[in-house]
């Protein structure tokens, strides 16, 4: 059953996953090799490790938004021909509601391994392909660990907001947008009349924890560098 | 287990358009059973409920001696479904779609499946998206069959195939029931096809279950009587009187349809001073009009 519902989203997904495979492959040849980047098989002085690395900056960008691409794209797909066909193929097999969700969700999460494996190849090719400075070292396993868990973060939550109908999905963004706003007013409010809100921000301390350690989604916002000290 | 499917007390409200109001239906294992209704009626949406996908606001529901929806796998397991419109992958071949459909299914009958395929001339490499509303058909009921299903379940399984088609599915289910003895529920709107093959039918209107009984009394019982000095009152009347009214320029002689309708029964009208002066065989078709137009709420604003 896990074969066929992960053969069901190859099949929907295969055309797209192939650019992303090799988007993923090509993103850390192009920090390398592309532009503000060191040109290959340059012996880069130790002294200018600095700028070598500062090169890449422009570049780690690119990694979270395309972990968070594929993740997204891996998540909707996954209910598209569902909702095409309004669940009622899968509600007429011999499942579980729960186990045909988590069998589908595997299925996703198995998909999400290939373009890791594409930016794990093109990181070791990219790091293969030039002489790293004194000093610097390459991080292609772990910066492909970082990459399997930004997609997968990604995919779960958008695997989940896909799963509703459209009714159910602007319920929940709704909510969470009308909590942060509510939030938001009623911070200032009460920083009138209380002096420690007025320097205090609950929703940017929530957001903030939210993106950075130890918060779930410290992953796309930590270091991305293939690259480094 | 004497039912294959036995709804009991079901109602179920989508907003304010449409509710399905307190269906009671019996499904006899083994029997085939017709699910007739005009288009809107409830048919598709009674299936759903017993099918597990909709979650009826009240009654009980069981099928093939399982309650559902607590026991769905295993009632699933032993179902053959064909749904009122292809809920089959598009993107897929049928080869493809057929071995994602068997992997679902412990009973799948391979031999069972490839032989399905060449009688009802399936072609295998063909992609489903390219495939004719009638080449659909088949497939879908290839993979019903092929499970090995206790119980099929067709919605509107022939609606817009060709009479060649029609044919071939129809005989497949019956060559299936008569090899299988399993239970068949199939809904559609034209009563024709039903008349042939069903033992049992059920009438649906306006999200009402309206009769339900075996085709044999459907098809006799339903009669057009004339009779002279027609009495007011029936209460006490051996039979059910769907409809009556006067003839226009034929005196005291009142037209009346009837269900339930055996030859004594002609008794009665000698004991209420009336006279029966002809009995008139209706077919299928006009019976169920007959019943559909009793059934509904009668208008006398004159519309």
């Amino acid at each position: 059953m896990y074969q066929s519902l992960l053969f069901l989203h190859w099949k929907q997904i295969r055309h797209v996953l192939a650019l992303l495979v090799v988007a993923s492959f090509a993103l850390p040849l192009l920090a390398v090799h592309g532009l503000g980047s060191a040109v290959p098989g340059m012996d880069v002085p130790s002294l200018e490790a600095y700028r070598f690395v500062s090169g890449f900056q422009a570049w780690l960008i690119f990694y979270p938004l395309l972990a968070a691409g594929i993740g997204i794209t891996l998540a909707l797909s996954a209910w598209n021909w569902d909702h095409q066909l309004k669940h009622v193929y899968a509600l007429s097999l011999p499942m579980t509601r729960w186990e045909y969700t988590l069998q589908k969700m595997l299925a996703g999460a198995t998909l999400a391994v290939v373009p890791v494996l594409g930016m794990w190849l093109g990181s070791h090719v990219a790091v293969a392909s030039i002489s790293l400075p004194e000093g610097l070292n390459a991080y292609p396993n772990e910066l492909a660990v970082r990459f399997l868990f930004a997609i997968l973060l990604a995919y779960a939550a958008f695997f989940a907001a896909a799963a509703g109908t459209v009714k159910t999905t602007l319920w929940v963004v709704g909510s969470i947008l009308g909590l942060l706003v509510f939030g938001a007013i009623a911070n200032d409010v009460l920083g009138y009349y209380v002096v420690y809100f007025s320097r205090v921000h609950v929703v940017e301390s929530v957001i903030q924890w939210m993106a950075y350690a130890p918060g779930p989604f410290e992953v796309f916002t930590g270091s991305w560098s293939l690259i480094d000290v | 287990m004497n039912s294959a499917i036995e709804l009991s007390g079901v109602s179920w409200r989508a907003g304010k358009s449409f509710e399905l109001k307190d269906i009671s239906l019996n499904v006899p294992v083994g029997s085939i059973y017709g699910f007739l209704g005009p288009n809107g009626s409830g048919k598709t949406t009674t299936i759903r409920t017993f099918m597990g996908m909709l979650k009826p606001d009240r009654g009980e529901i069981s099928v093939l001696g399982h309650t559902v929806p607590k026991d769905m796998k295993r009632i699933l397991a032993r179902i053959g479904y064909v749904p009122e419109r292809p809920h089959v992958y598009p993107a897929l071949t049928v080869a493809e779609q057929v071995k994602v459909h068997a992997s679902f299914f412990e009973n799948w009958d391979p031999g069972w499946s490839a032989e399905l395929m060449a009688r009802l001339s399936v072609d295998p490499s063909r992609k489903i998206s390219r495939m004719s509303k009638g080449e659909t058909g088949k497939l879908l009921l290839l993979l019903a069959l092929s499970q090995r299903p206790d119980l099929l379940v067709l919605d509107e399984p022939t609606d817009g195939l060709d009479p060649v088609v029609r044919r071939d599915v129809l005989s497949a289910v019956l060559d299936y029931v008569s090899e299988r003895s399993a239970t068949v529920f199939i809904s559609s709107h034209l009563v024709h096809e039903l008349e042939r093959i069903c033992d049992w039918v059920g009438v649906m209107d306006q999200g009402r279950l309206v009769a339900e009984l075996p085709m044999q009394r459907f098809k006799n019982g339903i009669k057009r009587l004339r009779i002279a000095d027609a009495p007011e009152a029936t209460d006490a009347a051996p039979f059910t009187l769907l409809s009556r009214r006067r003839d226009n320029g034929a005196g005291s002689l009142e037209t009346w349809i009837v269900r339930d309708w055996e030859p004594p029964m002609r008794h009665y009208f000698d004991g209420v001073g009336a006279t029966v002066r002809d009995v008139i065989d209706l077919d299928l078709e006009e019976g169920f009009v007959e019943l559909l137009r009793s059934s509904r709420p009668q208008h006398t604003n004159g519309s």
